[in-house]
C-alpha cells in the first residue's frame, strides 16, 4: 500500500467520530500494520508537564515498560523531542542506551532488536501536545519520504488531540460555570445558612465527582447548631486527614493535598485524592472546603482537576458565603431591631405618658388639698351636728383617699423598681440610634458612634438607663433645633478608685446658657415650651439610684456633652445583698 | 413674747390662704409670697424665721429660689412643699431644711415646722 493511500485512511478515521482513544490507536494500529512498525506509541504532555505514554499499536511490546515511568520535558530521547519540537531518528547503531533515560531499566535487552527508531512532536504553531514513537525491526533506516509521511501523521495526531484538549477544557468550563451558576443560586436564596451550606457541600460534590465534601466554618457566624456541612460521609475513612488538611490549608492560607505535607522524596509516590482549600474574604478566614473521594483514583489529571476545581469554588464561595451569611444575620438583627423599636417606642410613650400624668397629677393635687384644707377647716368652725359631721367625715376620707391615688402616680420612678442586668451600652446605644434615625424629625442630625469595644457589660436597669439616654438624646436633638452632629461614645474611666463605664453624647447646639446650667437637673425647671421640667432631673435620679453620676461638659456657643458614668462593679447591689 | 413669723411661696393663691389660714390658727404670723422673686423682695426687707416653698412655680422655680433665698441668709430655714414625693430624699442635696408632700391634712408641715424651730 503506497504512503498516499495509508494517509487517506489515517485521514478518514482522523475526521471520524470515534473517541479519541479508538481513533489514536487505530491511526497506530495503521502506522503499525501498513509501514510496517512494531511498535506505534502516542505519549501526552499532561497539566503536571510530564509525558505519558498513552495510546499504542495493539501489538506494542514496549508500552508496558515505557509506561512504568513518566518523563518530565528535556528528560530522555521523548523529553528532548519535547523540549525542541523537533523529530529524531535513530537506528540501533546510535540509538542511546534506554532511549536516554535512566529510569526505564526494563529496556534492557528489549530495544536492540528494533533497527530504527524516530520520535515526532505532536505540536501546532504554539502547544505541544506528545510525542510520537515508531520503532522498527524490519527497516535499517527510514526513508525522506518514510519521514515525511510521518511528520504529516504526526500532525493529525497532534490536531486530534488538540481538539480533544478544547473539547475537555470547554466540557469543564461549562460544567465549572453550571456548578458556578448553582452556587450563585443557592447563596442568593433565602434558605438558612445550615440548609445554604449543606447545599453547597452537595452541589460540589456532584461537580467535581467527589464521595463526599465537608464545609467547616472557623467560628460561629450565627446561631448555627454546627460549624460543619458535610455532604457524603468522611469520617469513617479518613477523618483524621481530612482534619489535618483543614488545619494545614488554614495555615498555609492556599489549597492542600496530602502530597503537599508528605515528605521531600515520597511526594511523587502519594495518591491525592484530598484537597482543602481555604475560604478567606477580605483577607479573613472564615472556613475550610475540602473534598475527595473514597476510592483511590490515581492519575494525574484527575488530580489536577481536583485541585483547580477546589480552587475556583472556594475562591466563588468565600465572599458569598460571607454576603449570605451576614444577610441572614443582618435579617435577624433588623427582626430584632424592629422589635426593639416597638417596645422602645412603647416606653417612649409610657414615658411622655408618665410625665404627662404626673403632671396633671400635680394639677389635681392643688385644688384637692384646697378643697380638703378648707373642708377641715370649715367643719372646725362650723358646730355641726352627727349627720353634718359625718358627711364632712366622708368628704375628708376621699380627699386623702384621692391624695393617695395621686401620690402613687407623682412617685412614678421611684414605685418601679430596679431590675438588674449585665447590658452591653454599646447594644442599647445601637438600638437607640435606630429608633430616631428612622425618625424624620431626626433626618437632619448625624449621629456619629465611637464605641471603645474594651468597656465590659454594666450592671444596670437597661430600662431606665434607656430612658436616660433618651432623654438626653431628646435635649441634644431640641438643643440642634434638628440640624447638627450627635456624637456618642463610650469609655471607661477610674474615679476615686473606682471604675466606671461612660457613655459620652455631644450635640452641635450652642451649648447651655451659664446661667442656668446649675438648674437643670431641677425638676420642673424648663426652659422648653411644653416641656415638663422632669426629664433631666429624674435622669439624673436614675443614674444616681445606680450609683453613677451624669457630668456636664459645656461650651457655649459650640455645645455641650453629657456624661454619664456607671459604675462596673455596682456597689448597690452588693450593699443589698449585705 | 415675739411671734415667729413664717413667709409662705406659692403660686396658687388658695394654697397660700388655706396654709395662712392653718398656720396662724397655730400662733404664727405668717406673710405669703407668689412667685420666687417676690418672696425674695420680702425676705430682703423682713426678717422671717422660716420658708415655706413650693417647687414647681412659674418664672424662678422653688430649687432655684431656695438656692436664692440660702445665698442671701443661710440660716434662714426653708422646708420645700410640693405635691410631688418624687424628690422628697434630694431635699437635703439642695439645702432645704425639710421637705413636706402637699396635703390636705397640714399635720405634717406643722409638725416638720417645729422641728425645724425646736418648738415643743
Amino acid at each position: 500500500m503506497n504512503l498516499i493511500d495509508i494517509f487517506g485512511k489515517i485521514i478518514a478515521i482522523s475526521h471520524s467520530n470515534l473517541e479519541i482513544a479508538s481513533r489514536i490507536n487505530a491511526i497506530l494500529n495503521i502506522i503499525a500494520q501498513d509501514m510496517p512498525f512494531d511498535e506505534a506509541i502516542v505519549y501526552t504532555l499532561d497539566t503536571d508537564k510530564r509525558l505519558t505514554c498513552r495510546y499504542k499499536n495493539d501489538k506494542s511490546a514496549l508500552f508496558h515498560l515505557l509506561n512504568e515511568y513518566r518523563s518530565h520535558i528535556g528528560e530522555g530521547i521523548v523529553g528532548s523531542v519535547a523540549q525542541k519540537r523537533m523529530p529524531q531518528s535513530f537506528t540501533n547503531k546510535d540509538v542511546p542506551p534506554r532511549l536516554g533515560c535512566l529510569f526505564y531499566p526494563d529496556l534492557d535487552g528489549f530495544i536492540e532488536k528494533y533497527k530504527a527508531f524516530s520520535f515526532l512532536p505532536l505540536s501546532d504553531d504554539s502547544y505541544l501536545y506528545g510525542v510520537l514513537f515508531v520503532g522498527s525491526s524490519g527497516k535499517e533506516r527510514l526513508n525522506d519520504s518514510e519521514k515525511v509521511f510521518l511528520s504529516m501523521v504526526a500532525r493529525e495526531i497532534g490536531g486530534i488531540l488538540r481538539s480533544n484538549q478544547l473539547i475537555i477544557s470547554s466540557k469543564k468550563r461549562i460544567s465549572e460555570l453550571a456548578t458556578l451558576s448553582e452556587l450563585g443560586k443557592i447563596l442568593s436564596s433565602n434558605a438558612i445558612p445550615r440548609d445554604i451550606l449543606n447545599n453547597i457541600a452537595f452541589i460540589i460534590a456532584k461537580a467535581s465527582n467527589a464521595s463526599f465534601v465537608t464545609i467547616r466554618l472557623a467560628h460561629s457566624f450565627l446561631k448555627l447548631d454546627s460549624q460543619r456541612f458535610t455532604y457524603g460521609d468522611f469520617e469513617s475513612t479518613s477523618g483524621e486527614d481530612v482534619i489535618r488538611l483543614e488545619e494545614e490549608s488554614k495555615k498555609r492560607g492556599k489549597t492542600v493535598s496530602p502530597r503537599d505535607l508528605a515528605p521531600e522524596g515520597y511526594k511523587n509516590t502519594v495518591v491525592t485524592s484530598l484537597y482543602s482549600a481555604p475560604l478567606t474574604s477580605k483577607g479573613r478566614f472564615l472556613g475550610t472546603v475540602t473534598i475527595g473521594e473514597s476510592q483511590t483514583v490515581s492519575g494525574p489529571t484527575v488530580e489536577e482537576n481536583g485541585r483547580y476545581l477546589i480552587e475556583t469554588i472556594a475562591n466563588y464561595i468565600s465572599s458569598g458565603l460571607e454576603n449570605t451569611l451576614l444577610t441572614t444575620k443582618l435579617k435577624d438583627v433588623v427582626s430584632e431591631l424592629n422589635n426593639a423599636q416597638k417596645r422602645l417606642l412603647e416606653q417612649e410613650t409610657f414615658r411622655n405618658l408618665g410625665e404627662m400624668t404626673a403632671n396633671i397629677a400635680h394639677e389635681i393635687k392643688n385644688p384637692l388639698v384646697i378643697i380638703g384644707g378648707f373642708t377641715k377647716r370649715l367643719a372646725k368652725k362650723v358646730r355641726l351636728d352627727h349627720t353634718e359631721n359625718k358627711y364632712v367625715e366622708i368628704i375628708l376620707k376621699e380627699v386623702a383617699r384621692l391624695e393617695a391615688i395621686l401620690d402613687e402616680i407623682l412617685n412614678y420612678v421611684k414605685e418601679s423598681p430596679m431590675v438588674f442586668k449585665e447590658c452591653k451600652v454599646s447594644d442599647f446605644i445601637d438600638e437607640l440610634v435606630y429608633l430616631f434615625t428612622s425618625d424624620q424629625a431626626w433626618e437632619k442630625i448625624e449621629i456619629t458612634r465611637e464605641y471603645d469595644n474594651d468597656v465590659p457589660s454594666v450592671p444596670c436597669d437597661d430600662q431606665q438607663i434607656k430612658q436616660v439616654l433618651i432623654n438626653i438624646l431628646m435635649n441634644a436633638h431640641d438643643a440642634t433645633h434638628g440640624t447638627g452632629t450627635i456624637t456618642i461614645q463610650t469609655g471607661r474611666k477610674i474615679i476615686n478608685d473606682r471604675p466606671f463605664a461612660s457613655i459620652s453624647i455631644s450635640d452641635t447646639g450652642g451649648g447651655i446658657d451659664p446661667a442656668i446650667i446649675d438648674n437643670i437637673f431641677n425638676p420642673f425647671f424648663t426652659t422648653k415650651e411644653k416641656g415638663t421640667g422632669l426629664g433631666l432631673a429624674i435622669s439624673n435620679k436614675i443614674v444616681l439610684n445606680h450609683g453613677g453620676h451624669i457630668q456636664i461638659n459645656n461650651i457655649v456657643d459650640k455645645g455641650a456633652t453629657f456624661i454619664v458614668y456607671l459604675p462596673l462593679k455596682n456597689n448597690i447591689i452588693r450593699e443589698e445583698l449585705i | 413674747m415675739k411671734k415667729v413669723k413664717l413667709l409662705i411661696v406659692d403660686d396658687e393663691e388658695n394654697i397660700r390662704f388655706l396654709f395662712k389660714e392653718e398656720l396662724e390658727e397655730e400662733g404664727y404670723e405668717v406673710d405669703v409670697a407668689s412667685n420666687g422673686l417676690d418672696a425674695l423682695e420680702k425676705i430682703k426687707n423682713a426678717v422671717f424665721d422660716l420658708v415655706i416653698l413650693d417647687i414647681k412655680m412659674p418664672g424662678m422655680n422653688g430649687i432655684q429660689t431656695l438656692n436664692e433665698i440660702k445665698n442671701m441668709n443661710k440660716d434662714l430655714p426653708v422646708i420645700l412643699c410640693s405635691a410631688y414625693g418624687e424628690f422628697k430624699q434630694d431635699f437635703s442635696s439642695w439645702a432645704s431644711d425639710g421637705y413636706v408632700v402637699k396635703s390636705a391634712d397640714t399635720k405634717e408641715l406643722k409638725q416638720t415646722i417645729k422641728d425645724i424651730l425646736g418648738i415643743e
